[in-house]
């Protein structure tokens, strides 16, 4: 289904598709150009420019025609259900996350209005990223975004951030190395790279002798690749590191953007491998998900430093949502895009309130910046604060009716569905071991009394009103869900119908 | 008054977030009034509840998660309402008996006003998720409540309670999403409503599995044995009002699961598991009375105890007949009255004394005459003392018990004398022979502020030991309505038999 050359028209083409992806760039270039005009300009223009292109973005998002069909800019543009539930996922964390750099006190990377552009940038590639079914056009999307997001992290400013940079660069262009090679494979079976041609040449030649080879290469080379972008057991260990060295919204972000990202090529991809009964690819993924919400679990039960836990928190959820690729039903598919919709809030939220209390310097502990003596007797201290993170600790351990539940009871019941009960008490018991870790900072925060070191000055110490505004905000999605998840469930299902991927 | 079920749960709640504006001196005052104001409304509901209507009355429904089969849906009979009005007035009362110098009070009223919202709220609850909710969120309260006002080893206690229940109730979520599952294959629709649930009929397998998915929330919550290290941890190092409430109430919880989900919903595996919840039972009830006459510690000589009568409870509910069923509903009140008069009293003496080891007392009978008097009549009825509560309950169930297994009545029957030799044995030490330290001889007798929380126990404890009809009469008629409808809805013919010979029989 080549296009004709001499017949490309402008509907053929179909531009439209790409305006979302256009506004992201041409935003970050606008902000580069008033660097040149006028410099020194205070970071709190560059963060309302980016919230209003993000809104821009956003609205050009929602405008698009999508459907199961709907292509773009030479057929590599798809602008499936998939594709604008997930831009609007990225885009809304994203308007989350950008007012964060308001904090009282100055930050090196915010200064700059690079940050803001690449920033944008990286949008832009996960964009490309999730709304293509072409290998080439979600490889660039994906290394755009990446190549930003290592530059991010470095521009934190401290050792262990340029060591984050760097550790997430090396293992992020192993993985770039996977996936083309695992392309390549799959372009040699199949002589193509767009996945809706890709599933049915494979098809036709599922008999052939060698060809379970050819896919198990494939294939395995592609879950190794989007191991590494989701942090999967065994190719997990950069993450604790990364989000350590990048400052608490960037590990925050990291932990629920790329991901929803790298969910949704998943999804396209392996799920078109379970599509064509080739069991193992699923046997595969159900035990990575279950090796990593177990291992992870247990590594964040020994963690001194919060930053850390939750980084293993995040691991382990993640193990949790990959439980979904496996079962490629629809309600799994629901569960995933509802369970990161809900979760980015919770997870934003804390990472938030790990910002709030970011200090300059040590002064808690000499290795961690948020090691739990850090927040013993809080509730003494700072009631508010100790009440909210409280509940995002709650919510993040499952306790019911916070937002993480419902997605946790969704893709539970899916497991259920499928005929995996016994995944399904797995993952219930991984809530348990879970709720181990999140309590212990609950303990530390209303059971113990302040250390010396804790006071307002160090615990609020980087309070501005655009963080509490973003808290705020993140408290009312967590307790509220219980109102707003039936309607939430009902836009994803119209959404995910409306796609195409698998056979 | 359509609504007051909505507003019983949701009342305290309302209550709690506006308690944090109240000014910390009247903090208790306002915990007082409101928890009044509570019971009043729990009594209202019983003076509008239709006694011969054995079914759910007051009933609210409206879907909150229709996709998913999720509604708000609540619901009253004759087996919920009496706990519920148990539970607002053990908080009332614990509330009352509360130290006016106790430190962080505010926190303290906030977080059993919330604790009042879930425990009403499970049992009214007709939704499984909901039902759910109200059990989860239950803990967060209690973990707060005895791990910051509680003995030296608080924290390990408030944690090992959470996480103990907070693990087995998982399981028992996958168990209410594979019923829910099930439900969907059957009718084509999702829904997590109980009454619902009643109507689906489950083969033997599948009851058998859902059984031990929601044998494993319930069981850690009753606690049977060998599931129950975490309450004597948890009384040890819980204040006063943390441990009235946890053995007032939240053990009723899971006997009341047992009630609601598993005996309706899986009559086949609930006959089947009989045998092994028997045995259970009988250990527990043993054993832990033995284990409770050789603590030195007052307080522990109650938590076992409160074990022990938990496993009569449950060997009333599984006798799968009128008489232990409805013996065991009243059991849970009068347990929970009583196990909550104890476990104020020992606050009280310790209060007094700092300690809570009987060698210490001695003979204070002669220092403090009401005190020991109160002590006194709880005593008896804990031991089921005909005329006191507590023989009420205790001698319907092993009457319904009587007629499942003789041998085992005989044994459950030892609670009686094992329970009177442990709890003799701590009233002897405590209050007779000489005074063993000189500064005991000053210790003050009851104040009125705790003789306001304790004689109205007292008077329950007399007037429904004397007359047990107006409550008896309600939970006789759900009862019976339970039992038909877990005869209709028994799949094997041995169920039906185990079912129906009791239910002829009744009177």
């Amino acid at each position: 289904m080549f296009i004709d050359p001499k017949n490309i028209t402008m509907d053929v083409l179909n531009l439209a598709t790409l305006m979302p992806m256009l506004i992201a760039i041409g935003g970050g270039l606008v902000i580069l150009t008033i660097d040149l005009i006028k410099e020194n300009i205070h970071k709190s223009l560059y963060v309302m420019l980016t919230i209003l292109i993000l809104f821009v973005d956003l609205g050009a998002t929602l405008g698009l025609n999508f459907g199961p069909n709907e292509k773009g800019f030479f057929d590599v543009m798809l602008i499936d259900g998939l594709a604008i539930l997930s831009q609007v996922l990225i885009l809304v964390a994203s308007v989350l996350f950008i007012p964060l750099a308001l904090t009282s006190k100055r930050f090196h990377e915010y200064s700059y209005p690079e940050f803001f552009a690449l920033f944008l940038f990286m949008i832009a590639g996960f964009q490309f990223m999730v709304s293509s079914d072409n290998l080439i056009l979600i490889f660039i999307g994906l290394e755009t975004a990446s190549l930003s997001l290592y530059t991010l992290i470095a521009m934190h400013n401290r050792h262990n951030s340029f060591e984050a940079a760097v550790k997430y660069f090396t293992m992020g262009a192993l993985a770039a190395g996977f996936f083309t090679m695992g392309s390549a494979v799959l372009y040699g079976i199949s002589g193509s790279l767009e996945l809706y041609q890709i599933a049915p040449a494979i098809q036709s030649r599922m008999g052939e002798p060698g060809m379970m080879m050819f896919l198990l290469g494939g294939a395995g080379l592609l879950l190794t690749a989007f191991a590494f972008k989701l942090s999967l057991f065994p190719f997990h260990t950069w993450a604790p590191d990364v989000y350590e060295g990048a400052s608490a919204p960037l590990a925050g972000y990291m932990s629920v953007v790329p991901k929803i990202a790298a969910f949704v090529v998943s999804m396209r991809i392996f799920e078109m491998f379970i599509d064509l009964q080739i069991e193992w690819v699923q046997t595969m993924i159900i035990i990575l998900s279950v090796l990593t919400m177990t291992l992870a679990n247990l590594m964040a039960l020994v963690q001194e430093d919060v930053k850390r836990m939750l980084a293993y928190s995040s691991i382990s959820h993640a193990g949790f949502v990959m439980v979904a690729i496996a079962l490629a039903t629809e309600k799994a598919n629901i569960g995933i895009f509802l369970y990161y919709g809900l979760f980015m809030f919770t997870n934003l939220g804390a990472f938030a309130m790990l910002w709030v209390s970011r200090h300059k310097h040590r002064v808690h502990h000499a290795r961690y910046d948020h090691p739990y003596e850090k927040f013993s007797g809080m509730v003494k201290i700072m009631p508010m604060g100790a009440i909210v993170m409280g509940l995002f600790m709650l919510s993040l351990a499952g306790v019911p009716p916070f937002s993480v539940f419902w997605g946790k009871v969704y893709l539970m019941s899916a497991t259920i569905d499928a005929g995996y009960t016994w995944l399904a008490i797995i993952m219930g018991l991984n809530s348990a071991i879970a709720a181990y870790y999140y309590l212990k900072l609950v303990v530390y925060m209303f059971l113990k009394e302040p250390t010396e070191q804790v006071t307002k000055e160090t615990t609020y110490y980087n309070v501005s009103k655009p963080l509490l505004t973003i808290l705020g905000l993140a408290v009312f999605v967590t307790v509220g869900s219980i109102f707003y998840v039936d309607p939430l469930i009902e836009y994803i299902t119209e959404m995910i119908r409306a796609t195409n991927f698998g056979i | 008054m359509d609504y007051i079920l909505s507003i019983l749960i949701f009342f305290p709640a309302i209550a709690g977030i506006l308690g944090f504006v109240v000014d910390k001196g009247s903090a208790k005052a306002y915990g007082v009034s409101v928890a009044a104001i509570e019971l009043l409304l729990a009594l209202g509901l019983w003076a509008s509840f239709d006694t011969t209507n054995p079914g759910m009355q007051f009933t609210e429904f409206s879907p909150i998660i229709s996709q998913f089969g999720i509604s708000y849906n609540v619901g009253v009979d004759g087996i919920s309402l009496f706990i519920v009005i148990m539970a607002a007035l053990i908080t009332l009362l614990g509330i009352i008996l509360l130290r006016d110098d106790t430190k962080n009070m505010k926190n303290m009223i906030v977080s059993l006003l919330f604790l009042e919202m879930t425990m009403v709220g499970v049992f009214l609850s007709l939704d499984a998720i909901i039902f759910y909710m109200f059990w989860e969120l239950s803990l967060v309260p209690m973990l707060y409540i005895i791990g910051a006002w509680g003995g030296p080893d608080r924290v390990y206690a408030a944690v090992k309670f959470f996480l103990y229940t907070f693990a087995g109730s998982l399981i028992m979520l996958v168990g209410l999403l594979a019923m829910a599952y099930l439900f969907h294959l059957e009718s084509g629709i999702w829904s997590f409503n109980l009454l619902d649930w009643y109507t689906l009929k489950l083969t033997t397998n599948q009851q058998f599995w859902l059984f031990l998915a929601f044998f494993s929330g319930f069981a850690i919550k009753v606690p049977m044995f060998p599931f129950h290290t975490w309450l004597p941890w948890a009384h040890g190092q819980a204040p006063t009002i943390g441990s009235v409430i946890l053995a007032a109430v939240l053990l009723k919880m899971g006997t009341y699961g047992f009630v609601r989900f598993s005996l309706p919903i899986l009559p086949d595996a609930s006959v089947t598991f009989t045998p092994f919840i028997m045995a259970l039972s009988l250990i527990m009830v043993i054993y832990t009375a033995m284990v409770a006459f050789a603590q030195k510690d007052m307080k522990q000589v109650i938590a076992y105890s409160s074990v022990s009568h938990m496993g009569i409870i449950m060997i009333g509910v599984f006798a799968m007949n009128a008489e232990g069923l409805g013996g065991s509903i009243f059991l849970m009140l009068s347990h929970g009255i009583v196990s909550g008069a104890l476990f104020m009293l020992v606050g009280v003496i310790y209060e007094r004394t700092g300690t809570k080891i009987m060698d210490e007392f001695g003979g204070l009978a002669a220092v403090m005459p009401v005190y020991a008097t109160v002590f006194g009549v709880m005593l008896m009825a804990s031991v089921g003392l005909p005329l006191t509560i507590g023989f009420v309950g205790e001698f319907l169930v092993l009457l319904g018990f009587y007629k499942v297994s003789a041998i085992g009545t005989i044994l459950a029957g030892t609670t009686i004398i094992i329970g009177s030799v442990y709890m003799l044995a701590l009233f002897k030490k405590s209050f007779f022979g000489p005074v063993r330290h000189e500064k005991n001889l000053g210790l003050k007798d009851l104040d009125r502020r705790e003789l306001t929380a304790l004689l109205p126990l007292v008077a329950i404890v007399v007037w429904l030991g004397v007359y047990p009809k107006p409550i008896l009469e309600p939970i006789d008629n759900s009862v019976k309505a339970l039992l038909v409808q877990m005869e209709n809805h028994a799949q094997l013919e041995s169920t039906k038999e185990a079912i129906i010979v009791s239910k002829k029989e009744v009177k």
